[in-house]
């Protein structure tokens, strides 16, 4: 890696929203127009959503919301960018009953049958999303962060 | 209690201010439109049985009558954000736009820069400073649970905040948190005349800064929950000669002008254009705002 990579360097670099809309057009099935009037940025292993204006020149220490991580692959949605996107998702998105709501919400993982493909998944219930899950062999475990996690 | 006494000459029914210290406040919220509609979070709360009583002075503004308001659903989803009844005074004070540059120069844990981004309709830019690293991570959970998309958040001591030129600034001032006292039993016992005065030097610092940083005519809203007039229009008389009071009235919630005298020593006149808010006036925790133009 070379000395200026962002990597190294951990600032936010802009990025090409098309690149992020067609990522997320390709998993989720979300029209690329719903990440119109937004610019990215990629700081590390995140990128950042931010409303379209001019930033002053500054030292920032998040831009907007952190959307997806690409430590790992494959790429992970945040729960609080599903809560806004998914919400246009038109596939890999699993719909839960009260019993399985309560497990997510605990942030625990439960038998599942989708015929969603293997990774993360758009979680519904009673229409709303409730945020990121992993789905794999025929399990759904929650990715609520542990925050927002709770037992009802 | 005793603490108080030094305010008997400056605030109405000073008996009922005393006396309404030891009633624990409602729980409060304020509906987030970034997320959801008005009509459907009501609609939602009533189909849920949650009890609930809007404000009558800001129709964004709920009374929960619910043990933990934290553990409802709709707070996960960041359809309401729990929120001091009063403390959602300053944004709508502010009052700013779609499209704006704001600067909100105490930022966390940001119940009011949510508040703002979502006066604005996440569009335009908020810049949310907060010194402490601690801090950071509470501003930016609930910008993230909120939905909040149009706020950058910075780490500078806001009294050397480097640039810009902001169309409006908020300066939610660290303060003693006399208004406090009904949320977090202790908070008087602790305030005191020295305490005060140590975190006037802060505050000037902090306001001085952000009427530096606010372009020709822009606004920069003062606020503290506290009484202290060492922290409050001591503060704002500092900054006179560089930008004019407004006067603040939001109706239906009943404020106090602003005090034109203390400890024997006259004010600036144009301070009672600043407002004060009572606990036992409006049932509510205590407040102080100005609002500054600047030259």
């Amino acid at each position: 890696m070379s000395p200026g990579s962002s990597r190294i360097r951990n600032v936010f670099e802009p990025m090409d929203p098309s690149e992020v809309a067609g990522l997320w057009h390709s998993r989720f099935g979300i029209p690329e127009s719903e990440f119109d009037g937004f610019q990215f940025f990629r700081k590390a292993q995140s990128i950042w959503v931010i409303s379209d204006s001019d930033l002053p020149k500054l030292s920032y220490e998040a831009l907007g919301m952190r959307i997806m991580s690409l430590k790992d692959r494959p790429w992970k949605p945040t729960t609080s960018a599903l809560q806004i996107f998914g919400r246009h998702a038109s596939k890999n998105l699993v719909h839960l009953d009260e019993e399985q709501f309560r497990v997510f919400l605990a942030g625990g993982s439960q038998l599942f049958g989708s015929d969603s493909e293997p990774g993360y998944v758009v979680v519904f219930y009673r229409g709303e999303v409730l945020g990121c899950g992993l789905y794999s062999h025929g399990k759904l475990v929650s990715q609520l962060p542990k925050e927002r996690r709770m037992v009802i | 209690m005793d603490h108080l006494e030094k305010y008997r000459d400056i605030v109405p029914d000073f008996d009922d201010f005393k006396a309404i210290q030891r009633l624990p406040l409602f729980n409060s919220a304020r509906i987030n439109t970034l997320k959801i509609k008005r009509t459907s979070l009501l609609e939602r709360l009533e189909a849920e049985a949650v009890p609930y009583q809007t404000f009558g002075w800001y129709p964004l503004g709920l009374r929960l009558d619910v043990e933990s308001p934290g553990k409802l659903l709709e707070n996960l989803l960041g359809y309401i954000h729990i929120q001091e009844e009063v403390s959602m005074v300053p944004p709508l004070v502010l009052d700013p736009r779609p499209g704006e540059q704001v600067l909100d120069l105490c930022a966390s844990p940001g119940s009011k820069t949510s508040q703002i981004s979502q006066m604005m309709k996440n569009r335009g830019l908020i810049v949310a400073n907060e010194p402490s690293l601690a801090r950071i991570a509470p501003l930016r959970s609930n910008c993230e649970r909120l939905g909040v998309l149009n706020a950058a958040i910075t780490r500078y001591d806001g009294r050397r905040f480097p640039r810009g030129a902001f169309d409006r600034i908020l300066v939610d001032a660290p303060c003693s948190g006399e208004g406090r006292e009904r949320r977090g039993p202790g908070t008087l016992a602790k305030s005191s005349c020295k305490r005060s005065l140590d975190l006037q030097a802060l505050q000037i610092g902090l306001l001085k800064n952000a009427i530096r940083l606010a372009k020709p005519g822009g606004v920069v809203v003062y606020s503290t929950c506290t009484y202290a007039p060492e922290e409050n229009e001591t503060v704002v008389e500092k900054v006179l000669n560089e930008a004019r009071l407004e006067q603040i009235s939001i109706p239906g919630l009943k404020e106090c002008p602003g005090i034109t005298a203390w400890n024997g020593e006259p004010l600036n006149d144009d301070l009672k254009k600043c407002a004060r808010y009572y606990p036992h006036l409006n049932d509510t925790g205590g407040f102080f705002v100005a609002r500054l133009i600047k030259n």
